[in-house]
């Protein structure tokens, strides 16, 4: 069952310009200029229920007004949309009990408070009964481990921690959809993959769908199925992370440590990445050149160290925002 | 009603925690007050004078009491927190929730300001007992009706603030609007009785925010009658309906216009 759908979803800003200066300053007064921003430009896409969706793109794309429109806080200029079968422009306080955001760069809980009592007010907010809301803290505590801290007042506590805690005042209510907005931010490598985990699990548990934003390779890469990549306000790719990385994976990386110098050089399908010494990376694409071959350039008897890799997730999506500038989209 | 009440309590609490701001805000309070008891007591050559209806004991329990309104719920919740909220997008992560804004804005500023409001009553009364003595005729059965128009003075005066801060959907800064609207409120409603006024400028005042906000209360504490009171009442109920209307008509209009870019 499709929880998200999008269709031809427009949104655009009326931004204010203003020429250099005192005299640029004075004219905007008196003939104001503007500027019309296409942020989100006729995209459409469909997310199904309990699916874990990547919304990625580089700054400035359209993600988070995507996302803020979803969630209710923008109206769009055009287009359609449905979360959980209601308009998020026309319902927005009824949607508001069906999902639950997090945005790492933004503190949602009330800093004097501690945990225990900003689960109880987000309860409050959320009209769950006083009993039921005991319930659902004791749960959220136990699978999100937070007996350590839940009676220390959050301004406290650890970015880590803290984050913790914002997912689950998210998810006191018990949301089908959950907005993760840069959720791992800031976060040490330790605490990223906890908090991945408990969002696997809480995806896996509780069947929440998660639509995720993050700039993070690495969230991207061990929590999802399928991604949306958007620049510019378009929609550049749409499909499983299995395909994104079998169309990109065509590429290898060479590494090698060399006795001697090998004189090899640019041609199709070889691309000298760099050559220190008698160490070099090449980058072999393998629909053009076979792999045998490369290495019988390099001369099998001359190597003494080799190592041969994908090239990183990183990469490819850093090619895929560079493609759509190229092309200008 | 009770996410409302649960933010007033998480405010009123985070609130407990400030009370020594509020006692250094006293300082500001004592000298106004300092000035104008020697003021009205310069003006009155005679303690036995009554100018325009007021005697002088009157006169500075007057001014007393709406110096007590105007110290007590002046709050930054009102005047820059909304502003702020809509001028850097923050106002998105409050309205994604189910909740009104403007009851939780609401909710929030009664929670900052109730233990300020209950400290300046009390040193209020203080002050007015230890230099001008108690109020002449004063009865304590008038107080739930003196203590009910203090409250809808307070609430309402609450959310004309708001009404001027929603500005922010349309032009960058609302602080002018709330420069004029303390002004006003301050040179025609805190510092004299209506009574003092020009004839034709009485009628126009009364129509006005002062009336009801800090005039009403502090005229029944000093001359109350339930004539006095019933038009005051219904002047604040008045008040209350249109304001709330106004707030929600400009609120649901202002958000279609919110420009939230990035984060």
């Amino acid at each position: 069952m499709k929880i998200i759908e999008v269709k031809n979803l427009n949104k655009k800003f009326k931004i204010k310009e203003k020429e250099k200066g005192i005299k640029g300053s004075i004219k905007s007064i008196f003939k104001p200029e503007y500027k019309t921003i296409n942020a989100v430009d006729d995209i459409s896409f469909s997310v199904e229920e309990g699916e874990i969706l990547a919304f990625i793109g580089p700054n400035g794309a359209g993600k988070s007004t995507t996302i803020k429109m979803l969630t209710g806080i923008l109206y769009p200029t055009s287009g359609d949309m449905m979360v959980n079968g209601i308009n998020p422009s026309k319902e927005r306080k009824k949607l508001a009990y069906t999902i639950g955001t997090v945005f790492g760069q933004k503190e949602q809980l009330w800093t004097h408070l501690t945990p225990y009592d900003n689960f109880k007010f987000f309860g409050a907010i959320y009209d769950i009964p006083n009993k039921e809301i005991e319930t659902r803290i004791e749960e959220l505590k136990t699978t999100f481990e937070l007996d350590e801290f839940i009676n220390t007042p959050v301004r406290n506590l650890s970015l880590g921690q803290r984050i913790r805690c914002e997912i689950v005042a998210s998810l006191i209510h018990k949301p089908k959809i959950l907005f993760l907005d840069e959720p791992t931010i800031g976060l040490d490598p330790v605490v990223k993959e906890n908090i991945r985990k408990l969002i696997k699990q809480m995806n896996k548990e509780l069947g929440t769908t998660i639509f995720l934003t993050s700039h993070d390779i690495g969230d991207i890469e061990k929590l999802c199925k399928r991604v949306i990549i958007i620049n510019k306000g378009k929609i550049l790719m749409d499909d499983t992370m299995n395909n994104l990385k079998y169309h990109y994976l065509n590429k290898k990386i060479i590494e090698v440590k060399l006795k001697e110098k090998v004189d090899l050089q640019d041609e199709e399908g070889i691309s000298i990445l760099k050559a220190k010494g008698n160490n070099l990376k090449v980058e072999i694409d393998i629909t053009k050149k076979d792999m045998a071959d490369v290495i019988k350039l390099l001369d099998v008897d001359k190597i003494i160290d080799i190592n041969i890799s994908n090239i990183p997730l990183e990469d490819i999506i850093t090619s895929i925002y560079k493609d759509a500038k190229a092309l200008s989209i | 009603m009770r996410k409302y009440l649960y933010i007033y309590k998480a405010t009123l609490i985070e609130n407990l925690s400030y009370i020594a701001n509020i006692l250094l805000g006293f300082i500001n309070f004592f000298i106004m007050i300092f000035v104008f008891v020697n003021l009205w007591q310069y003006i009155y050559s005679d303690s036995s004078q009554i100018i325009n209806g007021y005697t002088m004991e009157q006169m500075i329990w007057y001014v007393l009491t709406t110096e007590v309104l105007w110290y007590g719920s002046k709050n930054k919740v009102l005047l820059q927190e909304i502003s702020n909220d809509i001028k850097t997008g923050n106002i998105a992560y409050n309205i994604n929730k189910p909740y009104n804004y403007v009851f939780y804005i609401l909710s929030k500023h009664l929670g900052e300001i109730t233990i300020k409001l209950i400290l300046y009553i009390i040193v209020g009364i203080l002050i007015g007992l230890c230099f001008i003595g108690p109020i002449q005729n004063f009865n304590f059965i008038n107080v739930p009706f003196i203590l009910l128009t203090l409250i809808l003075g307070v609430l309402i005066n609450s959310i004309l603030r708001i009404i001027i801060s929603t500005i922010s959907f349309w032009i960058e800064d609302s602080t002018p609007f709330h420069w004029v609207y303390d002004k006003m409120i301050l040179i025609l409603g805190t510092l004299f009785p209506i009574e003092m006024f020009p004839d034709f400028l009485k009628p126009i005042i009364k129509c006005t925010p002062i009336f009801v906000v800090t005039y009403g209360p502090a005229k029944l504490l000093i001359d109350f009658s339930m004539q006095n009171f019933t038009q005051i009442i219904i002047a604040q109920l008045i008040y209350l309906v249109v304001s709330i209307l106004i707030v929600a008509f400009l609120f649901s209009k202002g958000v279609k216009k919110l420009n939230v870019n990035g984060g």
